[in-house]
């Protein structure tokens, strides 16, 4: 079924008085409980298409519906909402807060949700999910005294923990070596069957792309 | 979630040498506040103790008490009409003790009046201080310009004038030492608004002391530091804020990217300001209250709890001003720009 659409969608930068223009009108669906990765050579474009699907940039042109909505017509704050309760991230680094532990860091995304649950069933939840990403054994721990695979496995918990809709992944595995890239694609594969998420990755590495289920090439701004 | 309080907690030294800073400033402006009051009392305790009403001296004295003489019959005039008024005047001198030595004092006389030592003539009351001195009930005090002796009856408290003690004498013997027949000043208790007298000018306490100018002079260099000190802990706020915020950019840009409301990274970065200024506020007031009860007798510094309490408030606002100016950064952060930075 699809979730996510995007159609036409365009997007220019100015610099100066020259006009860049990175997508020149892409069309694009998404299938829910199915990876569609993103890939092509640096520049083409997919790291900013995932952007403006993800409500983290405006689009110059075209539409991106989610949930029969515009979200080039929604407001900032009505972006935020659909990016606190429906999206989940993973970007390139983990970024998770420095100052909060594995189990906080959890918490601190089912709080921006606002799903409604108990203090006690929060930590349910959290302790389920850490279990889930082979991290429960650790949550008390500071991002600090993370390897960068269980950073990861810690961004990508948080990024599923209040059951979004749609997950991205912006090179989930550009900072791991190769045996870590691997689990953490096969974490993402097996989250993406089991909680029946729609994901959108962006990569460029090969050896990431057995697990995704369609793959789009991207070049010069347009699908190819 | 509480994201202030668990930053704080897991950088402690961060937060503490802010909280540090603050403290300094704030201690520092209190220490100065203290004594630029004690100055101000050492200086003008007299009228400053007296209630609120208002001060009477010639129109022609070009504001100068020294140079005002009350006319008798209009003197009269004004005691008669306000029973509760007062005739004074105030001038510098010395009284030398049994073992000669010179004791520097401010003269005052008055009218019969409860607002001022009333004295019977060859007795003298006196400030506190020159108790300290070595001065006792029952000394002879001597002035070369008064035939008589003058005989200590009283001592008392916090009643000093242009940093001297005061001595309260007879207005007989006063008018014999200055050769004077008039009383510079007319006192009115409990005037919201002044009385118009032909031929005097009028002035409320407040207006009084300014026109003693060294009181004057004090006075604004003095508040001049505090507001600095005041501006200054203001400045430090924002450029700490400020520096803490670029800092953490990239930490606003992730939050903001998963759905965290700028209004709650506000209120984030308020409570942390709240919290590290209160602490900071509490010991220094404690510390500054404690040196107010231990600071040495000659000394003129005088901090009310009061004024503490004010000048508190003021650094809780100058500083939620200088956050919030700093916080500004938080509105304008991209998300996107965050996650392109990489590793926070």
């Amino acid at each position: 079924m699809t979730t996510f659409t995007i159609d036409g969608v365009k997007k220019s930068f100015t610099n100066g008085e020259v006009e860049e223009q990175v997508l020149n009108g892409i069309n694009l669906s998404l299938q829910e409980g199915e990876i569609t990765a993103l890939v092509g050579a640096s520049g083409s474009g997919k790291s900013t298409l995932l952007t403006i699907a993800a409500g983290l940039q405006r689009a110059s042109g075209g539409q991106v519906i989610f949930e029969g909505k515009d979200m080039t017509d929604m407001s900032q704050e009505d972006i935020r909402k659909v990016r606190a309760s429906k999206f989940g991230f993973i970007f390139q680094s983990s970024h998770l807060v420095p100052f909060l532990t594995v189990s906080e860091q959890l918490m601190l995304m089912l709080d921006v949700s606002e799903i409604k649950m108990s203090k006690h069933e929060q930590k349910e939840e959290v302790f389920k999910i850490l279990k889930l990403v082979g991290m429960d054994h650790r949550k008390d721990a500071y991002p600090a005294s993370l390897s960068g695979g269980e950073k990861q496995r810690v961004a990508i918990a948080r990024a599923i923990i209040h059951k979004p809709k749609i997950l991205f992944a912006d090179e989930p595995t550009a900072s791991l070596d190769s045996k870590r890239s691997k689990d953490v694609m096969k974490l993402i594969r097996d989250l993406t069957n089991t909680l029946n998420i729609t994901t959108l990755i962006v990569t460029h590495d090969e050896e990431m792309l057995p697990y995704a289920d369609h793959i789009i090439t991207m070049k010069d701004g347009l699908i190819i | 979630m509480n994201m202030a309080w668990k930053e704080i907690k897991k950088s402690k030294m961060r937060f503490a040498i802010l909280g540090s800073i603050i403290f300094l400033v704030s201690f520092l402006t209190f220490i100065i506040s203290g004594l630029a009051n004690g100055l101000s009392q050492d200086n003008a305790a007299l009228i400053k103790d007296l209630p609120k009403g208002h001060f009477y001296m010639n129109a022609d004295a070009n504001e100068t008490y020294n140079l005002s003489k009350i006319d008798a019959s209009v003197q009269n005039t004004i005691l008669t009409e306000h029973p509760d008024a007062a005739a004074l005047s105030i001038q510098m001198g010395f009284l030398n003790d049994a073992e000669d030595k010179q004791h520097s004092v401010a003269f005052v006389t008055s009218t019969d009046s409860n607002l001022f030592e009333n004295v019977a003539p060859g007795e003298i009351v006196l400030d506190k201080t020159l108790e300290d001195d070595g001065l006792k009930v029952g000394d002879i005090l001597t002035n070369n310009q008064f035939k008589g002796e003058f005989k200590v009856t009283a001592f008392v408290d916090q009643k000093k004038y242009s940093h001297a003690p005061v001595a309260f004498i007879n207005m007989d013997n006063y008018k014999e030492i200055y050769g004077v027949k008039n009383m510079q000043l007319i006192f009115i208790p409990g005037q919201d608004q002044p009385q118009a007298i032909n031929g005097l000018d009028s002035f409320s306490n407040k207006d009084f002391l300014n026109t003693i100018a060294s009181y004057s002079a004090e006075q604004l260099s003095l508040n001049m530091i505090i507001w600095f000190l005041v501006a200054i802990s203001g400045m430090l706020f924002a450029i700490f804020f400020y520096m803490m915020n670029v800092q953490k950019i990239g930490l606003y840009g992730i939050l903001k990217a998963i759905g965290v409301k700028t209004s709650a990274l506000f209120r984030m970065m308020w409570s942390q300001m709240i919290f590290i200024t209160a602490i900071a506020l509490i010991l220094s007031i404690a510390l500054s209250q404690g040196f107010n009860m231990i600071a040495p007798k000659g000394m003129p510094f005088s901090l009310t709890l009061a004024t503490t309490i004010e000048l508190s408030i003021i650094f809780v606002i100058i500083g939620f001003i200088g956050a919030t100016l700093s916080g500004i950064q938080i509105k304008k952060v991209e998300p996107l720009q965050a996650i392109q930075q990489g590793e926070m």
